[in-house]
């Protein structure tokens, strides 16, 4: 690049983003059931949360005229980095017996001032971020406990509960992978999903509400029903419903069921 | 003059760099023709390497309440393996299946039972170190405990740096399991009676052994199509391999529905693919050693080398009872040389007589591989 350009090219971006106000935003997020909160101090006997982790991916920001801008993320090297959110809310007390201290229940980062209606995102680790060394790659994805050390790569999203007399945890990623743990060339059920939350508005606290997860789940009736993503793990496909995923080729089908704004 | 001076600096420069060599070569105390292990380009042998993994390996305070290292579900004189059909975690959990000999794991060309992707033992590590379903160890998310322990640990400090002289900061979690890895890769066997009898010693293995041996090797009972080769698996690879050979194969050791199901905690190769031919396929385990890791197959379901036999023999194993009663031998997934075969009694006792000849004294009492604490 020539010397001329390279400093009309700088001038032209200064510009840019001197003309334009940034705002930094928190979007928060927080676990319910039914309208009520829940955390790893269970109050409720017939449903005690035990875990709720997730990786988002893209937050995007929509303007009513059809536009959107990304969310670009304060890198505090732990949560986030490059379009991609650990949120981790459980704090590894009460219930939350495989759970770790550290929590995180927000995205921030800078978005231009203006006026935003509804939010996207997804649920997952890109493939090319998803099958790095979890020993030698940098945070978000240095965290051990998010990794699936056998089946290779990240868990997307990990849930768990207790209920009366049962319990259920899923831990979603992709499977079916081929290749070698160093050197993967591709996963036959990607199994990451779309949220779409049309009414989102800048203020509103996003809700992870497990009513869908605890009746999809067979967490009822005293046998082992957990869910860890295998493509032949039948206990998988009711809640995959509730990520709108399809179990048997691992896309999403339909609108997922998890997330919503505000009490739900 | 000068050019003298000059080659004759260059030939000191040549002897200095071959002793370096030399010097840092590591010594496998494996001899041609047997190949050697093949070794990740980022994490080399060396002595003081191996030293720090086999402290690592014996060390419990590697796992989340100080009461389990990696020793114990590998137990040396069980030729590493546990002596349990299902190995229990640190907390209790028990594991869907037991814990495979790491003897000769180095040339695995796939690790663990039934894992498709899992080729090198630095990244099969962290199941058993960091996996919490179930958990083992139950180190996830306590790596911080691990680096601060090391540093605090005035041998591992100096182990560490000897170990990972480059590094600036030695202590790390990854350093932990390239270290435990290099010393797992050390635990070779090639001296087993059948060894000695195959250099040369004739008298090494008795007549019984001999005409196990011939049995073993025969197209009428077909061991060897699996468990074939200079490790007794047909998933072996070493430094000079050029295919990556890798076999997983159903048995019939079960055959729930009729249609070849395996319990839905052990599946097999079916649970990491989904395709449904690769129901209940296993990788099958080297027969080093065999007589010593009792129980055997994946879930322990078979406890001696008599019901091993009887379970070949018959060509897949009948069930009448409980909850996972079937028939095996009729199963649509089985391995086309899992055929049945008869035996006479002398023949029977041949063939136990072979496999208690693949047992190697030496790597199950060697003090290379013992507890060093």
């Amino acid at each position: 690049m020539s010397k001329p350009l390279t400093i009309i090219v700088f001038f032209f971006f200064g510009l840019s983003a001197c003309s334009r106000q940034e705002a930094t935003v928190s979007i928060p997020f927080a676990a319910t059931i039914g309208g009520q909160a829940v955390g790893c101090q269970g109050l409720h006997a017939a449903f005690r949360m035990t875990d709720l982790r997730f990786y988002v991916y893209q937050p995007t920001l929509h303007r009513n005229d059809g536009t959107s801008v990304s969310v670009r993320l304060h890198e505090n090297g732990r949560w986030q980095r490059d379009e991609l959110v650990l949120i981790d809310l459980e704090d590894g007390s009460g219930d939350c017996r495989n759970g770790t201290r550290d929590t995180n229940n927000e995205i921030i980062g800078n978005v231009p001032v203006d006026e935003y209606q509804g939010l996207t995102f997804s649920i997952g680790v890109p493939f090319e971020r998803n099958h790095a060394d979890p020993l030698t790659a940098s945070a978000p994805l240095d965290d051990s406990t998010m990794h699936w050390h056998w089946r290779s790569g990240y868990k997307f999203l990990r849930a768990g509960f207790e209920t009366a007399n049962d319990g259920f945890w899923i831990h979603l990623g992709s499977a079916g992978c081929l290749g070698t743990v160093q050197n993967i060339k591709s996963c036959r059920f990607s199994n990451r999903f779309d949220v779409t939350l049309d009414d989102f508005q800048l203020g509103d606290e996003i809700t992870i509400d497990f009513t869908a997860l605890l009746s999809t789940s067979n967490s009822i009736d005293g046998t082992q029903a957990d869910c860890s993503s295998g493509p032949a793990e039948e206990t998988c496909r009711e809640p995959f419903t509730v990520f709108g995923i399809d179990f048997d080729t691992g896309e999403q089908v339909s609108e997922q069921q998890l997330f919503f704004v505000g009490q739900h | 003059m000068k050019r003298l001076i000059g080659a004759v600096a260059a030939i000191a420069i040549l002897a200095i760099a071959f002793w370096l060599m030399q010097k840092d070569k590591f010594e496998w105390h494996i001899a041609p023709p047997l190949p050697l292990p093949e070794v990740p380009i980022d994490n080399p042998m060396s002595d003081a390497k191996v030293e720090l993994g086999r402290r690592l390996f014996y060390d419990s305070r590697l796992s989340i309440n100080g009461t389990m290292s990696c020793a114990s579900c590998h137990i040396q004189s069980l030729a590493f393996t546990d002596g349990r059909a299902r190995s229990i975690g640190a907390t209790g959990e028990q594991h869907p299946r037991g814990a495979m000999s790491l003897v000769n794991s180095a040339y695995g060309s796939r690790l663990t039972w039934a894992n498709n992707l899992l080729d090198r033992l630095e990244d099969q590590a962290l199941t058993p170190l960091l996996g919490d379903n179930p958990i083992e160890m139950g180190m996830a998310g306590r790596e911080s405990e691990i680096v601060t322990m090391l540093s605090n640990d005035a041998l591992y400090a100096s182990l560490m740096r000897e170990a990972f002289p480059a590094a600036s900061n030695p202590y790390s979690v990854l350093n932990v399991v390239r270290a435990t890895s290099a010393f797992v890769r050390t635990i070779v066997s090639f001296d087993s009676p059948y060894d000695a009898f195959l250099r040369g010693d004739v008298d090494a293995i008795d007549a019984s052994a001999k005409r196990g041996m011939d049995l073993f090797f025969s197209e009428r009972l077909e061991c060897f199509h699996c468990h074939g080769g200079f490790n007794f698996t047909d998933s072996s690879t070493h430094a000079d391999a050029n295919v990556d050979r890798v076999g997983f194969h159903n048995t019939g050791l079960y055959n729930i529905d009729g249609n070849g199901a395996y319990p839905a905690d052990n599946t097999g190769l079916f649970d990491m693919t989904g395709e449904r031919r690769d129901m209940g396929r296993f990788k099958a385990p080297t027969l080093r050693n065999i007589a010593v890791t009792a129980p055997y197959m994946h879930d322990g379901s078979l406890l001696s080398l008599q019901e091993v036999i009887a379970h070949y023999l018959r060509g897949g194993r009948e069930l009448t009872e409980g909850p996972h009663a079937g028939d095996g031998r009729l199963s649509p997934y089985k391995s086309e040389f899992i055929r049945g075969f008869e035996l006479s009694d002398e023949e029977h006792a041949d063939l136990l007589a072979f496999l208690h000849a693949l047992t190697d004294q030496r790597v199950i009492t060697d003090a290379r591989w013992s507890n060093p604490w």
